[in-house]
């Protein structure tokens, strides 16, 4: 990868350009970037290997330094800056092992502080692209029976909440489209995701158009041409960015003319759909009039609604209203509506998502982070210093100032706390691209994080301080003769307090962290085990909503038996059904919560109870292998004119029924306005609905014949290695009615897989931060015993002359290393304890102080302590006693 | 001044018609971090000047302008001067010779 290379040796030149006088600072720069570039494309041409090719820019690029170096000293005359870095560097070199632990001390350090801080600045403090931001909400639906909130809205509700409220200036809808792109040629291109807006969706935004202009009541009008208003992206991608397209014709899906009357600015992000990973709108279109399927349809949400609060009314003011409507709305539509609540939410709240509530505690693990990261540059510090304390002692004797040598170490520090800076903002930017890879899809904000500089600087200044202190000390106190004694022949015993204090400090927060992660992981493994109910490989589905089309129940029945029957008969599908609320489908069924009543069963004091109604077609309970366990399942013979019919899940079972068999008996409910008295046929097994972390609920399953509703998600299972796939079965759809719209289309694991992104999310960056402490801290353990043994090799020496075998010398060097990790483990323990309550709404299966997680975390942390020593202890027993002894006496 | 063989190698270099700082490596064998600061030291002697290349030959070539140096009449001297106490290597001259048609304008 030659750019790599070019890019590598580019940076180098502009980081040593640094050194070079500021007057000539930019040219000396493009001369050197000029002669790289030029370098770079000959050596593109030599069939050489690359690696060579890669090595000769880097070393052509490192010969900046002496140049850069030279025009300094010309500037400045400082010969003794050039000297010390010099000096710096041959020292530095000498003692790589240190070197590099203070590198990745500092890259780490640094690295996570400033990605998590400006992960939150992104989130909290960064302006929105949108004028006056902070008045934009966003309006959900709550089901306040499970507190689910964040719902989209369903069609009718949104519709009345529009024509109600007063305490917007301007409130829209929003619902998300895709459009086939057709060229001219009639070449179709990726389809386009699209929100269909109402007219008032561009005065919510207030931003100014790059051209053109937004919706205004001329597109709505009644036979009006068709409008639409392109993102800056689409701009440029497809209609290469000419400012002439305002006024053009583009053509979509099947030859729909649409004239482009407006062109967005870059960067304008409005996810408003946060469940799904859908990309941001690319294009919005006017959307045509509401139609009476739309303003009666109050059970599926997929509606957006974005507003911007009217001059004078603050958000209490606009919930309150809210509070109001939607209470009105709910004695209104008392079937549909009378569990539903609406929030209202700041769109900054809304894009920050659930990583909002979770940045406090990933703030705190980055600050455990940095504070381990100084204890650990300190302890590598003080040990190097006190390991030079020869070299300064002589270099005193030959006349250097004490001045002379606290400039020889802050120069290698200043030199390190550079490179380590430089390649911590390295891993900041690998971090944050790895976030908004990761990320689940309600955290909108955190795909394009700029580096902060300002967390990095603090970030960079704290370790750089922790390591001045630490290196500075064995100089200062080398002026104290009886200190200089002390050091001489060993530490003193507080230095030797204070390396021991910062070890323990180091385990002691790794033990937090991993703590944390331990948790977290064992949650997310008992989730993944956790048997949703069904098996999700090899089944597809597609979510169709008829009603705009299929205008009466026997259509809509005689409709979706068809495609069933019609897919079933494909080779390689196994089984197919459909249902009207899919588990871990996209748009959510809002309120088929509904009351029921079991015929001769004495009605309890208060409300009737409540059961999820779901009608199922075909082969449903087949396609998705969940079980029956007693009576019969649905088949041909349960049609529209046949008794009602239902089958009850089995915790509807044990709960409405706990000593009797539900199979025979007869309950009573109503579905859209549908009186039913059915006969209970079976018992099904449990199903997981929305998340695998919630219970199953109590369902009451009835034949689609039976009520022919009109948004059904078809299920179907393929034989393994079978040739379907999900644009096979949507040409299926298709077949029957070209025009109908597929609202979503998908694979059930991967639907299942999705509900875990959040968890996967959550585990990466705690896991990280565990990670990178537990790695700091068995550094900071292996200088700590390194240094240790090399200090006690005369008295392991000793001990060897008079008889001691290797095995005691190698416990000698052990028990120091398991007696810090012990203690530090012990100190982690009662810290983690009143801690790990806060991620109590992140766990699974696992309490709070799960004992196995504390016992194994305690255990890996002393292993790993313990395998820090390896190296040292193998010095120590391999040394020659004699040698030793006769040294220095 | 006190000529180094280096800084005779470089000023010999030049004296071939090699004009930038990199085909100067490339001539004398020499590291980047020693060719450069003789530069350096020769512009500020006064023995080389430096210049920005035309920017219609960075264009044609795609890349940014580089800069060249040239041997002043008072460098000319002085490389007269070193070339009678060093032996220069016959190679650049050579190499001159080879390179110059595409690599030196």
């Amino acid at each position: 990868m030659p750019r790599m290379a070019l890019r590598a040796a580019l940076a180098l030149v502009r980081v040593i350009a640094v050194l070079v006088p500021g007057n000539t600072r930019a040219q000396w720069t493009a001369e050197w970037a000029a002669e790289l570039e030029h370098r770079s494309r000959q050596l593109a041409r030599r069939s050489d290997s690359t690696w060579s090719r890669d090595m000769d820019l880097i070393r052509r690029a490192l010969g900046a330094l002496p140049d850069a170096a030279w025009l300094r000293r010309q500037f400045t005359l400082d010969a003794d800056a050039v000297r010390d870095t010099a000096h710096g560097v041959r020292m530095l070199a000498k003692a790589p092992g240190f070197t590099v632990s203070v590198l990745l001390v500092f890259a780490l350090g640094i690295g996570a502080t400033t990605a998590v801080l400006s992960l939150t600045d992104a989130l909290l403090v960064r302006p929105l692209p949108l004028p006056d931001a902070d008045r934009v909400m966003t309006i959900w639906q709550v089901n306040r029976e499970t507190g689910q909130g964040r719902l989209d809205v369903a069609p009718g509700n949104a519709i009345d909440l529009v024509q109600r409220t007063r305490s917007f200036e301007a409130l829209a809808i929003a619902e998300n489209w895709s459009v086939k792109h057709t060229l001219p040629g009639g070449e179709p291109l990726q389809p386009l995701a699209a929100a269909r807006v109402t007219e008032s969706f561009f005065k919510v935004l207030a931003v100014p158009m790059l051209y053109g202009r937004g919706f205004g009541p001329d597109d709505y009008r009644a036979g009006a041409n068709r409008t639409i208003v392109l993102s800056h992206r689409v701009w440029l991608e497809r209609f290469g960015a000419d400012p002439s397209v305002i006024g053009r014709i583009a053509i979509f899906d099947e030859n729909v003319p649409y004239t482009i009357v407006g062109v967005m600015p870059p960067r304008i992000e409005l996810r408003l759909v946060e469940r799904t990973r859908r990309p941001e709108p690319l294009i919005w279109l006017a959307r045509p009039a509401f139609d009476a399927a739309e303003r009666n349809n109050r059970t599926q949400g997929y509606w957006n609604l974005i507003g911007r609060l009217a001059p004078g009314v603050t958000l209490q003011q606009a919930e309150a209203e809210l509070a109001v409507l939607s209470a009105n709305l709910a004695r209104e539509h008392p079937e549909t509506n009378a569990r539903l609540a609406t929030e209202i939410l700041p769109i900054r709240a809304h894009l920050a998502g659930s990583l909002r509530v979770l940045l406090p505690l990933f703030l705190g693990a980055a600050g455990i982070l940095l504070v381990v990261a100084c204890a650990n540059v300190a302890t590598l510090f003080l040990a190097r210093g006190s390991s030079r304390v020869r070299e300064f002692a002589m270099r005193q004797a030959l006349g250097a100032s004490r001045g002379r040598l606290v400039r020889q170490m802050l120069t290698e520090s200043l030199l390190l706390a550079t490179l380590g800076g430089a390649l911590g903002l390295l891993l900041a930017r690998w971090a944050l691209d790895t976030v908004a890879r990761l990320r689940p899809p309600d955290i909108a904000l955190v795909d394009h994080v700029p580096i902060d500089l300002r967390p990095a600087l603090i970030a960079c200044g704290v370790t750089l301080l922790a390591a001045l202190v630490a290196g500075l000390l064995p100089s200062v106190q080398l002026s104290r003769p009886a200190a200089a004694r002390a050091l001489r022949e060993g530490r003193s015993s507080a230095s030797r307090r204070t390396h021991n204090t910062l070890v323990v400090l180091e385990v002691a927060a790794a033990f937090v962290l991993a703590i944390g992660a331990g948790l977290l992981t064992r949650s997310f493994v008992n989730l993944v085990r956790t048997d949703p109910g069904f098996q999700a490989d090899h089944v597809s589905v597609l979510q169709v909503f008829a009603y705009a089309r299929q205008n009466t129940p026997e259509k809509r029945t005689r409709f979706f038996a068809e495609v069933v029957d019609r897919i079933r008969a494909l080779p390689g599908v196994a089984a197919a059904g459909a249902v009207s609320s899919m588990p871990f489908g996209e748009a959510k069924i809002l309120s088929d919560t509904l009351p029921f009543t079991i015929v001769g069963q004495v009605p309890g004091a208060g409300p009737a109870p409540l059961i999820n109604i779901v009608p199922v077609a075909g082969d449903y309970f087949g396609a998705m292998r969940i079980p029956l366990l007693r009576g019969r399942s649905f088949d041909h013979t349960d049609s529209a004119q046949s008794p009602a019919v239902v089958l009850v899940s089995h915790s509807a079972a044990a709960q409405f029924w706990p000593d009797a068999d539900p199979v025979g008996a007869t309950v009573r409910f109503q579905l859209l306005g549908k009186r039913y008295e059915a006969r209970v046929v079976g018992v099904v097994g449990d199903v997981r609905h929305d998340t695998l972390d919630r219970p199953a609920r109590a369902e009451l399953f009835l034949p689609h014949a039976q009520t022919g509703f009109g948004s059904m998600s078809v299920v179907v299972r393929t034989a393994p290695g079978s040739p379907v796939t999900i644009r096979t079965l949507k040409a299926q759809v298709w077949a029957l009615d070209p025009r109908l719209s597929i609202y979503s289309s998908d694979a059930l694991d991967h639907l299942v897989s999705r509900t875990l992104t959040g968890r996967r999310f959550n585990l990466f960056l705690l896991g990280g931060f565990a990670a990178a402490t537990l790695l700091l801290a068995s550094a900071g353990v292996f200088a700590l015993v390194s240094f240790s043994t090399t200090h006690r090799l005369r008295e392991f020496a000793v001990r060897m002359a008079l008889g001691a075998r290797r095995a005691d010398i190698v416990r000698l060097v052990l028990i120091q290393a398991v007696a810090l990790a012990v203690t530090g483990v012990a100190i982690g323990a009662a810290v983690a304890l009143p801690l790990t309550p806060m991620l109590r709404a992140l766990l699974f299966g696992v309490t709070t102080n799960d004992p196995a997680t504390f016992v194994a975390v305690g255990i890996a942390l002393v292993a790993i302590a313990a395998a820090a020593c390896y190296l040292p202890a193998r010095r120590a027993i391999s040394v020659d006693p004699s040698l030793v002894l006769r040294r220095d006496t | 001044m006190n000529f180094t063989y280096p800084t005779t190698l470089v000023l010999h270099a030049l004296a071939n018609g090699f004009r930038h700082g990199f085909d100067i490596i490339d001539a004398t064998e020499l590291p980047s971090g020693t060719v450069y600061p003789i530069l350096r030291r020769l512009e500020r002697d006064d023995l080389v000047t430096g210049d920005w290349e035309d920017h219609v030959i960075a264009r044609e070539e795609q890349r940014p302008p580089r800069r060249y140096y040239e041997l002043t009449a008072a460098g000319r001297a002085v490389l007269a001067e070193a070339r009678a106490r060093f032996r220069v290597p016959r190679s650049i001259a050579a190499r001159a010779r080879r390179l110059r048609p595409s690599e030196s304008s």
